[in-house]
């Protein structure tokens, strides 16, 4: 073989040996995209085309008791500007074209001043929000505007039509999540179940009928219905308010019960929010000042009850044949102990002699109270407190303050803890404890489970709550001869409604470390007391205009107590002008 | 493809008479009642048909498919005014529920300058053996 030969072997050789180094490369390159990589590239691939969509569940609807809505939901839209989009598209003519887009936009969403918009413009990012949750007025407008590189994002709001009504009984929501009151305690129903779809899309992201595609349909969260009166509870509220408001309060807190049932009609503190702008009330405070204003201070703002505790320490002493309403104490104004426990003085300091159980609570003599409690002795008196449910939470919803006291088994205990029990101090309760205790009274002795959701509706399936009896705190004649007592005390502290009687007790709590003048007043009873319907709580914090119960919250009393007999049409139980 | 096969078979028939009877001898109606759609058919000819029956497929799967197509954008359009129906709904629901609540009832009702009644001129009574009126009744109508 020639040399020249060889060469052109040789050369032939390289070619061939260059070539299958290129297909060699070739292929694996081949092998890197096809096979390395396929996974990922395939899941690239099928998210140009095929589109996964979760499918939020509409949140469940709460009405009143009457079928009015009190939570829903809306769909509004965000306005997002894409500003890249935008200095690429009007590259030639950007100035003018944004001055015309801002103005425009700025015509829509005056609340977006044009600065603010050119400044959003001036950002290097996809897309910026310019405006949420718009009314749907504007959305039309945008739409019928066709503003480049602006587009409308729905999102699906919670909205509470009634504004702050019942706000401390509802809650409110963050996101999907329910925080406070029944928002939060009933999340997991009202929630419902998200769905999804899977499908191939076009080029605008259209699902397309033909193709692979999955759906799973999202379940609506359950309906609840509430035993609050939407017309009550608006009236309860704005009574409270200006009641707050005129007497110089911190705070305050009414409760309506139904008497028989236990079914909560009204309840409501104040201040209060709005569900609808809840972060506006952030730095607001309401429980005299000490808890957020979100939290329901029925539940969560305990309280020394004071005077109107004298009610329960009566009927232990009623039902244990310790007392009758008859039975009389010397009141010098004061009681000394000889074991050395401190003296007990009447709110007034006032001396009343000769008085009979009846006018000790009319008195409101704290004197006749450390009496009875005297003679109960702690192992008389506590075991009625505790069948009363102080010191024990509700479970109506969280967060919740079940209060508490020392007992003669608690350390430091000592008889002093006895006889201020007994007229409502050296114990907390919250509002709604003590609300539950007169709805026993009220009740005929049987004291039943306070409860706020009335029904649930679960897509068609409905499900009512029963009333449910705790248990039998006092017998029937107990309850009966305390509510004739109470009866007289509100004839004589002239809380009174013509044709009806009441059954009242009046409250005046101090508390260890502030002055005397800083009271939590209220006043807790039923009507009408011969046939009870409802029982009314009214508790005031701090007021200064007049600090006591009987005229700081007994006003309010007899405004909500004339309130329901007009709008429930409840009958006079006495001779019509007899009064 | 058939006629083909048939024609093998009738050759091969004819080298085995022995064995079975020619076809041509069979009677008219047997032979109908074998192969009732016997015909022959040329190779190229039965390539255009086989064209056209492709192509006849195709052009009905295309039409198919455009039908599918303009189905689905009238699908989307429904479900584009279905949200939107959906969304009015939801609003006209939360515009009469806010219309309801007692607040806006209070503005109202104030803004037509009514006051709230004294309730010390009302008085509930009950009236003891009440029946309900027969509504069917003309005669007891307003």
């Amino acid at each position: 073989m020639s040399a020249e030969l060889r060469r052109a072997r040789s050369r032939q050789m390289v070619i061939f040996l260059l070539g299958c180094g290129g297909m060699v490369i070739l292929l694996g390159r081949l092998y890197y995209w096809q096979v390395w990589l396929s996974g990922p590239l395939t899941l690239l691939a099928n998210s140009e085309h095929i589109q996964n969509q979760i499918l939020s569940a509409p949140r469940g609807l709460i009405y009143d008791a009457e079928g009015h809505l009190l939570a829903t939901n809306v769909v509004r839209d965000d306005v997002y500007i894409t500003p890249l989009q935008f200095s690429s598209d009007f590259a030639d003519n950007y100035p003018a074209e944004l001055s015309t887009e801002v103005h425009a936009l700025h015509q829509v969403l005056p609340s977006v001043s044009e600065d603010q918009l050119n400044q959003d413009f001036g950002l290097s990012l996809q897309a910026v929000r310019v405006a949420q949750q718009i009314n749907p007025g504007q959305s039309q407008r945008l739409r019928d505007l066709h503003l480049p590189d602006t587009f409308l994002e729905p999102q699906t709001w919670r909205i509470y039509p009634g504004g702050d009504l019942a706000s401390q009984i509802i809650g409110y929501t963050q996101g999907d999540k329910g925080i406070y009151g029944i928002e939060a305690k009933y999340n997991t129903i009202l929630a419902g179940k998200a769905g999804s779809f899977t499908a191939e899309t076009d080029l605008s992201g259209n699902p397309l009928t033909v193709g692979v595609s999955s759906k799973q349909d999202p379940v609506k969260g359950t309906d609840l219905t509430l035993t609050v009166d939407s017309f009550m509870q608006y009236f309860v509220q704005s009574a409270l308010q200006n009641a707050v408001i005129q007497l110089e309060a911190t705070s305050g807190t009414v409760i309506v019960l139904d008497s028989h049932s236990g079914a909560v009609v009204a309840m409501t503190g104040y201040p209060t929010f709005d569900p609808n702008h809840y972060s506006d009330f952030a730095d607001k405070k309401g429980c005299v000042g000490s808890e957020d204003v979100y939290l329901n201070p029925a539940l969560f703002c305990d309280y020394e009850p004071g005077s109107t505790m004298k009610s329960v320490t009566m009927a232990a002493a009623l039902e244990q044949h310790v007392i009758t309403p008859d039975t009389s104490i010397n009141d010098p104004g004061y009681l000394n102990f000889s074991d050395g426990t401190p003296t007990v003085h009447n709110w007034d300091d006032e001396s009343y002699g000769k008085e009979t159980m009846t006018q000790v609570l009319q008195h409101s003599a704290n004197v006749g109270a450390a009496t009875v409690a005297s003679w109960l002795g702690p192992d008389r008196f506590y075991p009625y407190l505790q069948r009363f449910g102080f010191g024990q939470p509700i479970g109506l919803f969280n967060p919740e303050d079940s209060g508490g006291y020392r007992t003669n088994t608690s350390v430091g205990w000592t008889k002093s803890d006895l006889t201020r029990q007994a007229f409502g101090q050296s114990m907390t309760a919250s509002p709604l404890q003590m609300a539950r205790a007169y709805q026993a009274i009220a009740n005929g002795g049987v004291m039943m489970q306070p409860y706020i959701l009335a029904s649930t509706n679960d897509n068609g399936h409905i499900v009512t709550m029963k009333p449910q009896m705790l248990r039998r705190v006092i017998s029937t004649d107990t309850a009966k001869t305390l509510t004739s007592m109470l009866v007289s005390t509100a004839e004589y502290n002239d809380i009174s409604l013509p044709n009806y009687s009441l059954a009242i007790k009046t409250g005046t709590a101090t508390t260890q470390g502030l002055s005397m003048d800083q009271t939590e007043a209220s006043v807790a009873g039923f009507l009408p007391a011969s046939n009870p319907q409802f029982v009314i709580l009214v508790k005031i914090d701090r007021p200064q205009k007049t600090i006591y119960g009987g005229t700081a919250a007994g006003p309010l009393w007899k405004a909500i107590a004339q309130q329901l007999v007009l709008h429930y049409s409840i009958p006079a139980d006495q001779q019509v002008g007899t009064q | 493809m058939y006629s083909l096969k048939a024609q093998t078979m009738a050759s091969s028939k004819v080298t085995s008479k022995s064995a079975m009877p020619s076809l041509g001898v069979l009677p008219a109606q047997r032979r109908r009642h074998i192969r009732p759609f016997s015909f022959h058919i040329g190779p190229v000819a039965l390539c255009i048909v086989c064209v056209l029956l492709i192509s006849l497929m195709a052009v009905l799967y295309l039409s198919q498919v455009g039908q599918v197509v303009t189905a689905n954008h009238q699908l989307q359009d429904i479900r584009n005014e279905q949200a939107a129906l959906e969304r009015q709904n939801q609003d006209l629901v939360d515009t009469v529920a806010q219309e309801q609540s007692p607040a806006y009832i209070v503005g109202q009702v104030q803004k037509m300058g009514l006051k709230p009644v004294d309730s010390k001129n009302l008085w509930i009574l009950q009236v003891p053996h009440l029946q309900e009126i027969d509504k069917s009744n003309q005669s007891i109508q307003p």
